[in-house]
């Protein structure tokens, strides 16, 4: 095991490597680009490939080329390029193609605040494509240290499940400097947990089959499989077809094959006193999620019946924390409410779901501390600005 | 040269998929036959190729029509999943794309400009039946101006790449393409010739080839569906380079020829690649 001080961009090239990564491709853009760097600077040395694209489109384009050639491929972004990626990122989810894209959140819309965390990009991962009919699969550190196990966690699901998955982190876990362990061989990686899966290649004649199965080896050109892949609604060998019931096997097995084994990834989630039904439950992702888990702390030892969860695994959503018909916060860096109507709709008929927002900086712990005493003694939330806790 | 279409097609094209579904009397065949036709001179086994495609006319209607492995991209971003193939790919695979003009000249010209800087191994086959056909004829970036289509009814009168002394091809050489080449439809075994040298060239080709749309561009433009009478004027809008008549829109043959003039992109990052591994340095 070696020890670093360093980034959380350093923890999850060091991450990617681990899990096979050797082709990366990538556009600057703040806070994304150290991680593009570290890659031009460690892929080589590894006989990867790093590469420049001409923009977030073509990043991400060439990723889903390196795979179909059998390569485990990474991208990485933030707000404004990863709405570029939509349009590889809805080909890769119907092809199937493995890979993994990281996005690091800034303060949005577009170009927003550039230097500072943001998280408005909650259903974004659960939508980063058009027309639906598909499940997504996002995970979202809240360390260096995390970075780099669910870097190779996200390798490891998008090979099994076939498909992009999205690690969702924000500029202060990407920037900021702390302390990480590299495994440095397999033994070790097996200590920290670490997964990994190696690429297969199909070889055919249904590439596409209709059914709900993972562990389905992906599409590789160039072994002279047959192979199809495209744009279009496939049939089952992966020919193009504008007939609805082909649509609707397709559909079947993009949705199923993520819901139906959702046990390969519903242990990744956080809870600080949650065993005693606690009066509140606190729910936050990403970095927020630190300074939550503070103030939890502290508000028990001042008295209060406090819980926090962290959710890991985002999408698709772990509904089943949320069975305790109790009072909930979602604590997120935006301020118009998005991880909160998640919440919203997955908790008991009847419970209370209360927002805190902020963006470009995090909740002290004194006004967090705050607004649980408010909400368990049934205040009104008035946040910075707004009369009203609107969501 | 005498084209049977039963042997090449059961060597190398998938009997599912030809005849394709494109419009009768449409003269993507043709362009079509003359790739398949270049391929089969050059002995080259369906193992050898992988084959890529765009959306449009020309896309979809080839589209896993190689009886190898083959995949398409959205509009515009073929190129730059065939970058990334190609780094992935052993050397000796070609790859070749079937692309239509809306494809390459207007949505994926960033990416196609940087294949061509790149100068990575593909030998691209632009399409062009002179503008959006597939949905439903709208003019495209290289639709003769004073053409009248469903969104130029009075006459498509901006300025386009092929326009008053514009040749799209110019900006690809700019861009660092080591074979460039134009034919119509028609030029039979002359355009073989062409896109044979295509192929061989280790690096980034193109070989543009306006085709007949007898449906869309013909019927709106000749006022006639008539295959017969686009396909003349597509002939005789086009010349042999250095031959050109005042009406001439096309000139015909290799336009530039540069192959194996400078390293082929993924064998020289591979190269580098292996250089830093081994020292450290470049
Ligand atoms: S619309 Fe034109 S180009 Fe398209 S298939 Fe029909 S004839 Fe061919």
């Amino acid at each position: 095991m070696k020890r670093f001080l360093e980034t959380g961009n350093f923890a999850i090239t060091e991450g990617a490597i681990l899990a096979g990564c050797r082709f990366f491709a990538g556009y600057p853009i703040t806070p994304a680009t150290e991680l593009a760097e570290a890659m031009s600077f460690r892929l080589p040395q590894e006989g990867g490939v790093y590469l420049q694209a001409e923009d977030e489109t073509a990043a991400m384009h060439m990723c889903i080329g390196a795979s179909l050639g059998g390569y485990k491929a990474m991208t990485a972004t933030s707000g404004p390029g990863f709405i570029l990626y939509a349009d590889p990122y809805g080909w890769a989810l119907g092809c199937e193609t493995p890979l993994v894209v990281l996005n690091s959140g800034r303060v949005g819309p577009v170009s927003g605040i550039t230097g500072a965390p943001g998280q408005g990009e909650f259903y974004l991962t659960r939508y980063p494509t058009q027309g639906g009919n598909f499940e997504a699969i996002c995970l979202a550190p809240n360390s260096a240290q995390e970075c780099m196990a669910m870097t190779v966690e996200a390798f490891y699901l998008s090979e099994r499940f076939r498909m992009p998955v999205t690690v969702l982190a924000d500029q202060l876990i990407t920037d900021g400097f702390e302390d990480i362990s590299v495994p440095e061989n397999e033994e070790e990686m097996k200590k920290m947990g670490f997964r990994t899966w190696s690429r297969k290649i199909h070889q055919g004649p249904d590439f596409y089959p209709a059914t709900d199965e993972i562990d389905i080896p992906p599409v590789v050109l160039g072994h002279n499989t047959g192979a199809l892949c495209s744009d279009w609604t496939p049939t089952e060998e992966g020919y193009d077809i504008e007939e609805v019931e082909a649509h609707h096997k397709h559909a079947y097995r993009l949705i199923y094959k993520v819901r139906n084994h959702r046990d390969l990834f519903n242990h990744h989630y956080d809870k600080k006193f949650m065993d005693d039904d606690p009066d509140l439950i606190v729910v936050s992702y990403g970095t927020p999620s630190r300074v939550v888990n503070t103030a939890v702390s502290k508000a028990r030892d001042e008295g209060l019946k406090v819980g926090a969860l962290r959710l890991i695994n985002l999408w698709p959503f772990p509904d089943e924390f949320f069975g305790a018909k109790t009072k909930y916060l979602a604590v997120e860096l935006n301020w118009d409410g998005q991880l909160v109507r998640e919440v919203q709709r997955a908790v008991p008929k009847d419970s209370e779901v209360h927002f805190l927002g902020s963006c470009g900086d995090l909740p002290t712990i004194p006004d967090l501390i705050e607004t649980f005493e408010k909400v368990l003694k049934d205040e009104p939330l008035a946040r910075k600005g707004w009369k009203l806790e609107a969501w | 040269m005498e084209y049977r279409a039963t042997e090449i097609t059961s060597r190398y094209l998938r009997s599912r998929k030809i005849p394709s579904t494109a419009c009768s009397g449409c003269g993507l065949g043709m362009n079509h036959k003359i790739v398949i036709q270049a391929v089969k001179e050059l002995g080259l086994e369906v193992p050898d190729i992988v084959w890529g495609t765009s959306i449009g006319c020309a896309g979809r209607q080839t589209f896993a029509t190689w009886k190898g492995d083959g995949f398409a991209g959205t509009h515009g971003r073929v190129y730059a999943i065939a970058r990334g193939l190609r780094i992935a790919l052993p050397p000796e695979k070609k790859i070749i794309l079937t692309v239509g003009d809306g494809d390459a000249f207007g949505i994926g010209l960033t990416h196609l400009i940087h294949s061509a800087r790149s100068n990575a191994d593909m030998t691209v086959i632009v399409n062009d039946n002179l503008g959006y056909q597939s949905t439903g004829g709208q003019y495209g970036w290289t639709t003769p101006q004073g053409s009248k289509t469903d969104s130029s009814p009075y006459g498509m009168f901006e300025h386009n790449l092929m326009s008053e002394g514009m040749d799209v091809l110019k900006i690809l050489k700019g861009a660092g393409a080591t074979f460039l080449a134009r034919h119509v439809a028609m030029d039979g075994a002359w355009a073989v010739e062409t896109v044979k040298k295509g192929i061989l060239n280790t690096g980034f080709s193109l070989i543009h080839m306006p085709y007949p749309c007898p449906t869309n561009f013909g019927s709106r433009e000749l006022g006639s569906r008539n295959q017969v009478n686009i396909f003349r004027w597509i002939r005789d809008h086009s010349a042999p380079l250095g031959e050109e008549k005042e009406d001439t829109f096309w000139a015909t043959g290799i336009w530039h020829d540069a192959s194996n003039s400078r390293p082929e992109f993924s064998q020289f990052v591979h190269e580098t690649v292996e250089k830093i591994r081994r020292t450290g340095t470049i």
